[in-house]
């Protein structure tokens, strides 16, 4: 779950790493001097859409950012600072341990930087002296060690997939203060933060749909099923809507609500089904998608779903489908083929 | 897995002690267990809030190769078990995974028997249904040595690389498929194994998850490209790099066999 800045901001004060002194509002506020007021949003790049404004005009600046349909702001005091630095926390796939992500080219887009160097903290001992001191004579910098700390634990004790100071400036006066965040939770761990759910009244969703902006829903069962027939939907000239994958053993009330929801998207007029049905019955995916499609109907919606279906007791799903008159394929090459031409 | 024949000599469920599923004795504990059979293996689907708790069981109870299928462990949760595991020896497939077949022989895991036929392909693979597809589509003409599912999470108890080791020096593979998907760098590490020629075994790869936009999830836990690293681009040019096929779609990967 990815937070808002300012709830991975508020976890940061938890861990020890220092922010600028800032309120949360949906209104208008006064404020005295000179401020930053930056949109609250998930998506990234707001500074390049003029969503992050340093004004002396607070009130009429939120004025103006609501005009354009940001509901949440957080306003910060300004800070003079000289310099940028890059610094997150995350665990290295191949060993589990966490590692420290530094770069002394902060505020860019960390993709495109060259000069990023990790280090391995080895979940065993955790952050040692000398690890910081690694790390601070990367960077040039002092006084590192409660931002790495702070990252560390966000990782281990918050379970934070990323933790990212992006970008962590520099004072005259050597002080460092982290000016944004970004804050990704493991979705699986979600029901060990309650609290924090919470607090930020935030809740426990699973994610199995991401959107892709085009007009073919794909619903598949297997995020590597499903991903290979959204990239066949593309390699054959089509565009994805989106990308939902239903999960094993998924039975027929997952199946239509994955299929309202895609059907449901912006622009979706065709709806391309892959099943392989291991743990999961072709019949229930078969009387889900019947059930999908009655709902559709009565509500005025003009669906056509193609459905892949084999696995176990596919007879049975094709029967069902066949006699609501759903177009079933055993093969989703052959499915592509017909329905795009359609 | 009892149709297939796998030979399964326990079952461990607490409070089902002294019962019996289809002919097979239920304990309390694996050590109890393991008192009054042999096992080599043991397979977890316990729900993920319970489930490292039944991989430390089965580490410290002797077993020494576990198969975990449940999905949804939280990350650190998963590292710490897997560096226990390894600390005592032992070898965790999963978590997160469909584990393991050796057609007409034994099968471990949830693998849909109907997608196998005792061949000379062997299959690893980070995703279960597309591993039943590309399965069943060479089933017919080449038929699979062994296929492991390693699972979809990012971090994983057996790696593709030491899968793709295992199968080059296995006698009954003849060909090695590996199937990935964006997010960590283990298809990066397989392909500098062959470029390097420490694999001496034809292969063909597929990567899934070219139109997959960053830092969003796709299904799997792992398959997630963080500060651009395990990007489709990256792999599929890996691989191509060290002289292995890549196919386009999972179609295309019986066609690459064929011509190999």
């Amino acid at each position: 779950m990815r937070l808002y800045e300012y709830e991975g901001k508020e976890l940061f004060k938890m861990v020890g790493i220092k922010v600028p002194k800032g309120v949360i509002t949906s209104e208008p506020i006064k404020w005295e001097g000179k401020a930053v007021v930056k949109s609250q949003l998930l998506e990234g790049a707001r500074g390049k859409r003029g969503l992050v404004r340093v004004t002396d005009d607070v009130y009429n600046t939120i004025l103006e950012l609501k005009k354009l349909g940001i509901q949440k702001f957080l306003v910060e005091e300004y800070i003079p600072h000289s310099k940028e630095l890059y610094l997150s926390a995350l665990i290295d796939r191949d060993t589990g341990d966490p590692l420290i992500a530094a770069s002394p080219e902060g505020g860019i887009d960390i993709e495109s930087s060259t000069n990023v160097k990790t280090f391995r903290i080895p979940l065993e001992r955790g952050v040692k002296t000398y690890d910081v001191i690694a790390i601070e004579k990367y960077l040039g910098v002092k006084g590192l060690e409660p931002f790495i700390k702070g990252l560390y634990s966000l990782v281990v004790d918050y379970n934070a997939e990323l933790a990212e100071i992006n970008p962590l400036a520099v004072l005259d006066n050597g002080n460092l203060v982290a000016l944004d965040s970004k804050v990704i939770l493991d979705d699986n761990a979600l029901y060990l933060h309650e609290d924090l759910l919470k607090k930020f009244n935030r809740q426990e969703q699973v994610e199995s749909l991401v959107e892709l902006g085009g007009d073919i829903g794909i619903v598949g069962n297997g995020a590597g099923l499903t991903m290979a027939t959204m990239d066949m939907v593309k390699l054959s000239g089509g565009n994805p809507a989106d990308f939902y994958d239903i999960g094993g053993g998924a039975g027929r009330e997952k199946v239509r609500e994955a299929l309202l929801k895609v059907a449901s998207l912006p622009g979706v007029t065709r709806v391309f089904m892959n099943i392989y049905g291991g743990i999961t019955r072709c019949d229930e995916v078969a009387i889900g998608i019947v059930n999908a499609l009655n709902e559709l109907e009565k509500q005025g919606k003009k669906i056509k779903v193609y459905v892949r279906l084999v696995g176990t007791n596919e007879e049975e799903g094709w029967r069902i489908l066949k006699e609501h008159n759903i177009p079933v394929y055993q093969d989703f090459k052959t499915l592509l083929g017909e329905a795009l031409r359609s | 897995m009892l149709q297939y024949g796998t030979k399964i000599v326990a079952g461990v469920t607490p409070g089902k002690g002294g019962t019996e599923v289809y002919g097979v004795p239920v304990y309390d504990t694996v050590a109890d267990a393991v008192k009054e059979h042999e096992a080599d293996a043991s397979i977890i689907f316990v729900p993920a809030r319970f489930a490292p708790d039944a991989v430390y069981e089965a580490v410290d109870a002797g077993i020494k190769l576990i198969v975990v299928i449940t999905e949804h462990i939280p990350i650190i949760e998963t590292a710490k078990m897997i560096k226990y595991a390894k600390m005592k020896g032992a070898r965790i497939i999963g978590p997160n995974c469909p584990g393991i077949i050796n057609p007409e022989n034994s099968l471990v895991g949830i693998l849909p028997p109907r997608a196998f036929r005792k061949g000379k392909v062997g299959i690893v693979s980070r995703s279960g249904t597309l591993t039943y597809e590309v399965s069943e589509l060479i089933k017919k003409e080449l038929g699979q040595s062994t296929v492991i599912g390693i699972g979809g999470d990012p971090i994983i108890g057996t790696d593709m690389v030491e899968v793709v080791k295992a199968f080059d020096e296995d006698p009954e593979t003849e060909y090695i498929v590996v199937i990935g998907e964006i997010g960590g760098t283990m298809e990066e590490r397989v392909a500098q194994l062959k470029k390097k020629g420490l694999i001496k075994k034809k292969m063909v790869g597929y990567i899934a998850g070219l139109t997959a936009p960053r830092e969003k999830r796709m299904g799997h836990a792992g398959a997630v490209v963080y500060m651009g690293m395990g990007t489709f681009e990256s792999k599929v040019k890996a691989l191509k790099e060290a002289g292995i096929p890549v196919a386009n779609t999972p179609y295309e990967i019986k066609d690459i066999l064929l011509s190999l």
